[in-house]
């Protein structure tokens, strides 16, 4: 016959960040009792921890004190944490495409809600590309478009407030995260997909690529083309970080290279005019 | 089959409790999903380490009619190894989300599991008999010298112990992009359907290197998703039917007939909001975590994250029955939602006869609602109410202001101890009940 009781098996797979034991998860508080079989089974245990993964303990806690917030302040709260759990979706042991996408939807809602407030005090332009002269060895940052996606607007309404008289709203910490967040959608999302797909190079920072090269006899707008990611069924599945200025090279569709050209005559042009 | 709230005729009992006792709970032992198969007789379990545990029903003893038989061990067997994708740097998970057992059509029993990525149709086998004599080879297995062999004999088949052996049948890979969340086998007994967060698929058992796409919720531009698939069945009867939920609390019903790309449904189901129960997290609680046909076929399940709704496939515009879960934890999503509990994501089933739906809860909670009745009852699966035939208790969780006795206050419930997956037995009064780590079976009562 087979066994007949369950000893607790081996686990065959240990690896050493995912053990998580219900213990470190959530005991904030030394159990008093110790549960065993010999408790009546009337009686409660008189310590129960109460909330995972080691957050607040007490879930009226956070309750009470969300309650007594006035309502913009009980939406930064939960904007806060909104954009707190997006920006750590990618660094969680299992990624979860639907939790992210219900993160999304609370954060657009909620952006939606605040633009419908916000009204006349601030307007739709996207944030200020970085000023970069011409001549900067130091390639600019990808100026962003107009924000095509709601939480890009996101980002540029919550710099705009920054202005208004509200004080309520806390400030978005700027640098990575700003940038970051016009791409989050796609980066997050497009992250999801398990299988070696062609559609590596959509999850490349392009911008990385682009810091090495000396940039000093291009206009800065040539770039924004380059920001697409390569036509779908291209050849991607040589591809490794060795070969990114090969990519950088496949990228670009002909009319783009044509565009270059073009501005290479103008700048000669304008070199010859002005000698 | 009677009621199920402790009346007159039922009370539910312990059993049986399998897997470990103490306090670690290593992470590869948390069983993902528990299924019974269409007799009963076998009941199966996946946990996070990529294993199979399969239990099955022992016959009654005859000299004592009164005692239920019990589960015990029947096969375990790796069913899914962990998987890394080196281009995204990603590992693919082994855990089991989903086993569907296949209708017994010989003595073998068929099931799939899926991960992930994968599924895997299994052949579970049982050998009692092995072939003894053979001529060119010895008993342990040596071969024999051919020219030393004299004489010729017909080998005979000999009873040995029983064997159950587990072995791969079919492996249906690289069909899904994103992550695997259901497989329904369906009534044909052929074809089965594959669903992950965007795309379903449909799949004969036959066949591993094509499967048909029938359902694409992709939007061509990443940026614009707003919605994921989070559940699909297959009609019990009707094999040209299935439905999914969503992410955004709606189910869709769709004839395989109609096309073969089913992107537009044939029935839609959605409850219109309550306006004045809106909150930040009205779009998260109202993501339904899971969907399950009647035996019946007429009425569909659905479980969002406080309630449970059974619709009537006939009716759009809202489901026939509404059941509160766990209520008081409304005034508590803000918490919930900190510490991500708001997105576990609770199965349900319904009884074999569909008078009664069970779905999980926190604290090791379970709750059962008998349709007919209107009763509800909550039971713990822990092992402190873990006699042998032992009666168990009904909880109530206390939400007013003064905590009675033996009630249990909303703040001292354990978030930790989910119950997520349960399983009703088919025919029986049988249950069971994963608690993390452990496997919790109930019976009714024989009186």
């Amino acid at each position: 016959m087979g066994q007949r009781d369950i000893v607790s098996y081996e686990t065959s797979v240990r690896r050493k960040s995912r053990i998580r034991t219900a213990s470190t998860m959530c005991r904030l508080d030394v159990e008093s009792d110790v549960k065993g079989p010999e408790q009546h089974g009337n009686a409660l245990p008189s310590s129960r921890y109460m909330v995972g993964r080691g957050v607040k303990r007490k879930l009226s806690e956070c309750e009470d004190q969300m309650l007594d917030l006035p309502y913009p302040q009980q939406r930064q709260l939960v904007l806060d944490l909104c954009l707190d759990k997006l920006q750590s979706c990618q660094r969680r042991a299992e990624p979860s495409l639907h939790r992210s996408v219900l993160l999304a939807n609370t954060l657009r809602q909620i952006q939606r809600e605040m633009r419908q407030e916000g009204g006349p005090h601030h307007p739709e332009s996207p944030p200020p590309a970085p000023a970069t002269p011409c001549h900067s060895p130091e390639l600019p940052p990808v100026p962003s478009d107009r924000p095509s996606t709601p939480v890009a607007a996101l980002s540029s309404s919550l710099l705009c407030e920054d202005d208004d008289a509200q004080s309520t709203c806390t400030e978005l910490p700027k640098g990575p995260w700003s940038e970051d967040v016009g791409k989050l959608p796609d980066l997050l999302f497009g992250s999801f997909e398990i299988t070696n797909s062609t559609s590596y190079l959509t999850d490349l920072q392009l911008d990385d690529i682009f810091e090495d090269i000396d940039t000093s006899m291009y206009d800065p707008s040539d770039f924004s083309v380059l920001a697409c990611p390569p036509p779908r069924g291209s050849s991607g599945a040589s591809l490794g970080n060795d070969y990114n200025l090969k990519a950088f090279s496949t990228c670009t569709t002909s009319s783009s290279t044509l565009q270059m050209c073009l501005n290479d005559l103008d700048h000669i042009m304008e070199i010859l005019v002005r000698s | 089959m009677a009621g199920v709230a402790g009346g007159n005729d039922f009370q539910w009992c312990f059993s049986q409790v399998k897997g470990a006792i103490d306090e670690d709970v290593a992470e590869a032992d948390i069983i993902s999903t528990v299924e019974f198969n269409h007799s009963g007789e076998l009941l199966a379990t996946g946990d996070k380490g990529g294993r199979v545990v399969i239990f099955q029903h022992e016959q009654e003893c005859k000299n004592r009619p009164h005692l239920r038989g019990e589960y015990n061990v029947y096969s375990t067997f790796q069913s899914h190894e962990p998987e890394f994708d080196y281009l995204k740097s990603l590992e693919i998970e082994e855990k089991i989300n989903k086993i569907r057992w296949l209708p017994q059509q010989n003595s073998a029993h068929f099931l799939l599991s899926t991960n992930d990525k994968t599924i895997k149709l299994w052949k579970i086998g049982e050998r009692d008999k092995r072939a003894e004599g053979y001529n060119l080879k010895d008993e342990d297995g040596r071969l024999r010298d051919p020219f030393r062999i004299t004489s010729l004999r017909v080998p005979v088949l000999m009873p040995m112990d029983l064997m159950v052996e587990a072995s791969p049948r079919r492996v249906f890979a690289n069909a899904h992009t994103y992550h695997i969340n259901s497989i329904s086998v369906n009534s044909d007994h052929q074809t089965y359907l594959s669903a992950d967060d965007l795309r379903i698929n449909l799949w004969h058992l036959e066949i591993t290197d094509r499967s048909f796409n029938i359902v694409d919720i992709k939007p061509a531009n990443m940026e614009e998703l707003t919605e994921v698939i989070t559940a699909a069945e297959c009609h019990p009867n009707q094999c040209n039917v299935f439905v999914y939920s969503s992410s955004k609390g709606t189910i869709r019903l769709c004839d395989m007939r109609t096309a073969a790309l089913c992107d537009r449904h044939t029935k839609f189901f959605e409850e219109p909001e309550d306006p004045s129960s809106r909150s930040f997290f009205s779009e998260i609680i109202s993501s339904i975590s899971d969907v399950k046909f009647s035996h019946s076929g007429r009425y569909m399940m659905t479980r969002d994250y406080l309630s449970v709704k059974v619709w009537d496939l006939n009716m759009e515009n809202r489901p026939v029955e509404t059941y509160q879960v766990h209520e008081y934890l409304r005034s508590k999503l803000c918490s919930l939602y900190e510490n991500d509990c708001i997105f576990d994501k609770f199965e349900c089933c319904w009884n074999g006869s569909d008078s009664a739906i069970m779905t999980g809860s926190y604290n090791n909670f379970f709750r059962m609602f008998d349709r007919n009745t209107r009763k509800d009852i909550t039971l713990e699966a822990s092992r402190e109410c873990s006699k042998p035939r032992a009666t168990l208790k009904p909880r109530k969780v206390s939400t007013g202001g003064k905590r009675k006795k033996d009630e249990i206050s909303v703040d001292s419930l354990d978030f930790n101890k989910k119950i997520l997956h349960t399983a009703w037995h088919p025919k029986e009064n049988v249950i069971a009940v994963a608690a993390t780590n452990n496997l919790y079976i109930f019976q009714d009562k024989i009186n």
